[in-house]
């Protein structure tokens, strides 16, 4: 190179002096050095902003695209007590367009969309067609039907994660797992009842969104999202089923309204089994009316009629006022108390205590009962959980009308005696009879499974005073009771009856309500079963006759389930195998 | 004939600057790669680009093809043919320039009218413009150069001819088009030899005309306070050029990696034009930054080295055409960047060879093919062929 521009300079300046002139060397090294000083001063620049500034800079972005986002927890499960499904959450997605995107889509393509989805073509079209950002195709649709739309990779079309909660059992226990509405909160039964628990936590992750709101980076959880909690029920599923079939039967079987029927564990308060009729299924709640809706045993009071007749019978005894023998007379069947008339729907002669409630003679329970003071008898009603809420923490449970003993005339402490003029829950007059399966205690029901027992209560009634009413309970299901459709093979029962006048309007119609209450294995109670039908209209009306075989039935198949060792002498069993086969 | 001179022996004297050639085809290639980068997501994101990811980088490549093909022929094209026309091609800039402006005939981009539709594509007048105000400023002021000195003769008319075209520009209005005209006419002039003192006049008219301009104009002004201080209102006028700066803030020394960028994600507008720099300094970080600097610089450098060169040789016609690339190509380069760093006001320039763009393409292929055909020349002169 040097030795050319040696030879050059020579040539430049024998002949151009001009250009020498013109084109002088400073000016383009001074325009050369301002463009190489501005290179330098972008160097020093980006420098600054990658090298130094970069933490200021950062900070500023992630505030433009570094968004916490939240982890939905998935809602618990809800059991029965051994560990069978009732409610669970399935992963669904939903398919979501922006309109304006989705109108790209070829003919072809719609069609397909169509086809999957099962949506009328004309539908979709007018989704397509939308004016909004935003349009909803389809919610809850399978994973396995989203990831077909998501393989056709239709323009504009998006999906979103979400859950479904699924009813494995359907209508057979809707009324005590109740149901959730669409953003994922209790609306009813256990699924409100134990919503704290069961929501859990959401968490929070923190990402990297592009300015459209799609995540292009996970940068790291915040906080995991905490699960909510399983709730384990109380609830047996066979024994469930048990009693929704077989009240589902009765109600059918006498042209009934409705029915409610309750299985509880007396050695544990845990209620088994609770079902309505009628009743609804919660994974297709399209067509809910009120009726289906109502959750009968806890929320609906009645007068429960003869059932209430053992409590009268039992604080008689307690109170040493009569004994098991004492004999009473209730003939003619009628008795008049200032202007109105008990009557007996059977006339009977003179009876003993346990007659009384074996046979159900109103007039003798009336007469056992007018000679205690009003408040002792309250007191008892109150004892037994009359009056009160079953404290189940269940949505809409009702105390019942119990009515303040001061304003008591006689002739309405001697109709409460047999269970008119005072008006209870299913849940509460099953939860009565505890008092009978358990020498006397109360107890609190439990809708969740308890793994610590024994559980104990307040005594009502002294242990000796429970043996003999439960005597007379299991003379009431004997052929000369009024309760013999109630027996169960195998095993020793005792239960009462009721059939109850209703009150439509303040005054008493000609429509019943049936009820049967009942406990066995006599010699150790284990279960108690309340089943009630509302207005039979059918030939027979009689709690025994109508809410007896139910009884019979649920008890029997729940004694079984459990496996408690039957205690009734064979031959009675072997009796009632020959009846079956013939 | 430059593949002749890539497959020549390596014993002999090299027909062709080899570094200016590779430091041109390095940043088109760079270039190729981060429009492609900086596209994806818009092109794919967008109904106007059918969704396609490609579609900037398929469109950029065949803009690419047909700008090496031009540059093939213009490296054929002597100095002295295009000397011979640089008039006529600056008259037919001007054209160009005001046809444009006919309602009808130009298209409009966001309030901007730079563009003539050709059917397969949109031509930029005013990137043509910039190669010809080279050609024409250079036969201009060695026509002059006895008269150098003379105000009336030497300087009026080349600054009536840049009020001319640079009354177009801003008619359009391409602000950041007329900054790099002024600079290559005024560039050339002062490096033919024009007074110092008269430079230092026009200088300052120049700085008084611009002064002017912002205030008068409310959108340019809008965007010189954008670019004073970007997070006074970084959602409003300081929108583009922060996200630009968290864009370098992000990519540190070096980078977050090639395709990794967020800010390319719609938060960055024109990321693949104007701001394209913004994403490699996002991808590629300082390193990626000062790699495209320094091959500016050689660039620079080396148009600079040439056009001393052709003096040497009494060449000054292709002396003031190489140096005039080199200002124009390291004056546009430096403001892009500045923009892109905020050290500059917010104005539509695009990265010359890199940034995506049919016109601007060709016309920096076509100037860097003139500069190396300059360079083949003087090398043909130093072997004492005659041209």
């Amino acid at each position: 190179m040097g030795v050319r521009r040696r030879g050059q300079k020579g040539h430049r300046f024998a002949e151009s002096p001009v250009l020498q002139l013109a084109l002088q060397g400073w000016r383009s090294r001074l325009v050369g050095l301002v463009l190489m000083a501005a290179f330098g001063l972008l160097l020093a620049r980006g420098f600054y902003l990658q090298v130094i500034n970069n933490d200021f800079l950062q900070e500023k972005g992630e505030s433009r695209y570094r968004r916490d986002i939240e982890v939905s927890a998935s809602r618990g499960k809800i059991v029965d007590r051994n560990g069978d499904m009732l409610a669970v959450s399935t992963p669904m997605k939903s398919i979501w367009i922006i309109p304006a995107d989705a109108r790209q889509m070829s003919p072809a393509q719609k069609q397909k969309l169509a086809a999957l989805l099962e949506m009328p073509a004309k539908e979709l079209e007018a989704k397509f067609n939308s004016d909004k950002t935003f349009a909803f195709l389809k919610r809850q649709v399978p994973p396995e039907l989203a990831g077909h739309v998501a393989a056709l990779k239709l323009p504009g079309v998006h999906q979103e994660k979400e859950y479904r909660r699924y009813y494995p059992t359907g209508d057979m226990t809707a009324h005590i797992v109740g149901f959730t509405g669409v953003d994922d909160r209790g609306l009813e039964g256990v699924e409100l009842a134990f919503q704290n628990s069961l929501i859990g936590r959401a968490g929070s992750r923190s990402v990297i969104k592009d300015r459209r709101g799609q995540i292009v980076e996970d940068v790291g959880a915040l906080r995991p999202p905490q699960d909510g909690k399983d709730v384990r029920l109380a609830l047996d599923s066979k024994i469930q089923y048990l009693a929704y079939s077989q009240l589902r039967a009765a109600v059918s079987e006498n042209h009934a309204k409705a029915g409610g029927a309750i299985v509880i564990d007396a050695r544990s308060g845990e209620i088994l089994a609770l079902v309505n009729w009628p009743t609804y299924n919660p994974n297709n709640r399209e067509h809910l009316s009120g009726a289906q809706l109502r959750n009968r045993a806890l929320t609906d009071t009645f007068e429960p009629g003869s059932v209430m007749k053992p409590f009268t019978a039992a604080l008689a005894l307690d109170r040493g006022r009569v004994r098991f023998d004492t004999v009473i007379d209730c003939a003619p069947g009628r008795l008049t108390i200032g202007n109105a008339t008990i009557s007996d729907a059977h006339p009977h002669g003179a009876l003993t205590v346990a007659q009384v409630i074996q046979k159900s003679s109103n007039v003798g329970t009336a007469k056992i009962a007018l000679g205690f003071p009003p408040k002792e008898m309250w007191e008892m009603f109150d004892g037994v959980g009359f009056g009160q809420q079953p404290n189940l923490g269940f949505p809409g449970e009702v105390t019942g009308r119990l009515r303040p003993w001061k304003n008591w005339r006689p002739i309405e402490q001697a109709t409460m005696s047999y269970g008119h003029g005072i008006s209870v829950s299913l849940v509460q007059l099953a939860r009565a009879y505890t008092v009978f399966a358990r020498d006397g205690e109360l107890i609190p029901l439990s809708l969740t499974r308890l793994d610590d027992l024994p559980v104990h209560g307040a005594q009502v009634f002294s242990p000796q005073t429970v043996r003999e009413i439960r005597a007379m309970l299991e003379m009431a299901v004997q052929p000369e009771g009024t309760a013999p459709k109630a027996r169960v093979a195998g095993y020793r029962v005792g239960g009462k009856t009721g059939t109850a006048y209703k009150i439509e309007g303040g005054v008493y119609a000609r429509k019943y309500v049936a009820s049967f209450v009942g406990l066995a294995p006599i010699s150790d109670p284990r279960l108690v079963v309340a089943v009630m039908i509302d207005e039979p209209s059918g030939a027979a009306h009689y709690g025994g006759d109508v809410a007896g075989p139910a009884f019979s039935h649920i008890m029997g198949g729940a004694l079984r389930t459990l496996g408690i060792p039957p205690d009734a002498p064979i031959q009675v069993a072997q009796a009632e195998n020959k009846k079956e086969k013939l | 004939m430059m593949l002749a001179a890539l497959e020549a022996p390596r014993r002999q004297v090299p027909e062709i600057d080899y570094a200016l050639l590779w430091s041109v085809l390095l940043l088109l290639f760079a270039g190729l790669v981060m429009v492609y980068s900086a596209s994806i997501a818009t092109a794919e994101g967008s109904r106007a680009f059918s969704h396609q990811p490609a579609y900037f980088l398929v469109r950029h490549g065949i803009f690419l093809c047909i700008g090496l093909v031009a540059a093939a022929v213009a490296f054929q094209i002597p100095l002295s043919l295009w000397q011979k026309y640089a008039p006529l091609l600056f008259l037919a800039g001007v054209v160009l320039l005001a046809v444009v402006l006919v309602p009808g005939l130009g298209r409009d981009v966001n309030g901007a009218r730079r563009w003539l539709p050709l059917g397969f594509a949109n031509l930029q007048p005013s990137e043509l413009m910039k190669l010809f105000a080279v050609l024409y400023a250079a036969d201009f002021t060695v026509r002059k150069m006895a008269v150098i000195h003379d105000l009336k003769q030497a300087f009026l008319p080349m600054a009536g001819a840049m009020v001319l075209v640079g009354g177009l520009l801003l008619k359009e209005p391409d602000f950041g088009a007329f900054v790099v005209i002024i600079s290559i006419a005024v560039g050339i002039l002062f490096l033919g030899g024009l007074k110092a003192r008269l430079f230092a006049v026009l200088f300052f008219v120049l700085v008084a005309a611009f002064a002017l301009l912002i205030i008068v104009s409310p959108y340019r002004r809008d965007r010189i306070f954008g670019f004073m201080d970007p997070w006074a209102d970084a959602f409003g006028r300081g929108y583009q050029l922060s996200h630009s700066l968290i864009a370098f803030g992000r990519g540190e020394l070096f980078g977050v990696g090639l395709g990794a960028s967020v800010e390319k994600l719609f938060y960055l507008p024109e990321a693949h034009t104007d701001f394209l720099l913004a994403v490699i300094a996002e991808e590629l970080g300082f390193v990626g930054v000062l790699a495209v600097l320094a091959l500016f610089a050689l660039l620079v450098q080396r148009a600079f080295a040439i056009g001393r060169r052709c003096v040497q040789l009494d060449r000054l016609y292709p002396a003031l055409v190489a140096m005039g690339i080199g200002i124009w190509m390291g004056v546009q380069s430096f403001i892009n960047m500045g923009v892109n760093m905020g050290l500059l006001p917010t104005k539509g320039l695009t990265l010359p060879l890199m940034s995506f763009g049919g016109s601007g393409i060709l016309a920096n292929c076509l100037a860097l093919a003139i500069l190396l055909r300059v360079d083949w020349e003087n090398r043909q002169l130093m072997r004492g062929a005659k041209l």
